[in-house]
């Protein structure tokens, strides 16, 4: 089942969708000011040569959706290539479920890019598996250098409150240092998509 | 003989919108066995966790059952372990069974 031209058009703006946000439109908005795409990047964008259609979709509570909208958002305004219609998750299960994470999960973010046929060029699911990767690297060496953590298999409802508060503070410095970084990544596997659009 | 009073835990991912799956079972469990629990102890973290334990045991786990907890299989755990014999209170010896 494709997505019409009619349905797509249904979606939000991206500002739209940022004033209809009920919660953590602050984080949202902090990460769309502290991005800093680069010149290279920004202009695999601009040099579209046309405007893409970009579907995507969202929740305003998941933390993946405030890490990487607010990059696409910067992306289309920036670049004025990119023509984004968002649709929340939950009330449009029939386009969600054309785009299961590994045919599976409702994963979100979903980013879609089609031409100007609404012929898919590619999407971006959730996040990077380079981030995810990453993250769960790091997780190890945090527990390989805190011995008294215990073992990382260990759940969380088993690790002791002051264990989990001290994983939890290493973590979150950690991931407020990675942020460029990951920022980066997200950018990369957007520009694949865009780059396979020809000149 | 007493029921044992059990803690259950349940570690949520709270920036993947976990927050009515974890309310609605812990609804169910202070509706269950209302005060038959020592605690039911919530704790906000991340990575799409979804952990339940039942007096250190973990009944499930998203990363290794996939999905949420069954409402019904994390009460039969309470009740397991509210089976158990009681720790005996200390200056006594421990409950032992005849062979």
């Amino acid at each position: 089942m494709a997505v019409t031209r009619e349905r797509f058009e249904q979606g939000m703006t991206y500002d739209q969708y940022k004033a209809q946000m009920t919660r953590n439109r602050e984080r949202f908005e902090e990460n769309e000011r502290a991005f800093q795409p680069t010149a290279e990047d920004l202009a695999a964008f601009t040099a579209l040569p046309h405007s893409l259609p970009v579907l995507v979709l969202a929740e305003d509570w998941c933390g993946d959706v405030i890490d990487n909208l607010p990059l696409l958002g910067r992306l289309a305004q920036e670049s004025g290539k990119l023509d984004v219609r968002i649709f929340l998750r939950d009330q449009n299960l029939d386009i969600m479920d054309q785009f299961l994470n590994q045919g599976q999960y409702r994963s979100i973010p979903v980013f879609a890019f089609f031409d100007d046929q609404l012929n898919e060029l590619g999407r971006f699911i959730e996040r990077p598996e380079s981030v995810t990767q990453r993250r769960d690297a790091k997780r190890r060496e945090v527990f390989a250098e805190h011995p008294e953590l215990g073992s990382p298999d260990t759940p969380i409802t088993q690790m002791s409150e002051e264990a989990r508060t001290q994983l939890m503070q290493l973590l979150a410095s950690w991931r407020a240092e990675q942020k460029p970084a990951e920022n980066a990544e997200v950018v990369r596997a957007l520009r694949a998509i865009v780059e396979r659009v020809p000149a | 003989m007493p029921k044992r009073l059990v803690k259950v835990s349940i570690a949520y991912c709270a920036e993947c919108g976990y927050e009515p799956q974890t309310l609605a079972l812990t609804e169910a469990l202070m509706k269950e066995f209302r005060h038959e629990l020592s605690e039911i102890e919530l704790i906000p973290w991340y990575e799409g966790s979804f952990d339940v334990t039942v007096d250190g045991e973990l009944v499930h786990s998203m990363f290794r059952d996939g999905g949420f907890a069954d409402h019904h299989a994390v009460i039969a755990a309470v009740r397991r372990h509210q089976a158990e014999a009681p720790e005996p209170a200390q200056g006594q010896a421990p409950t032992t069974t005849a062979r």
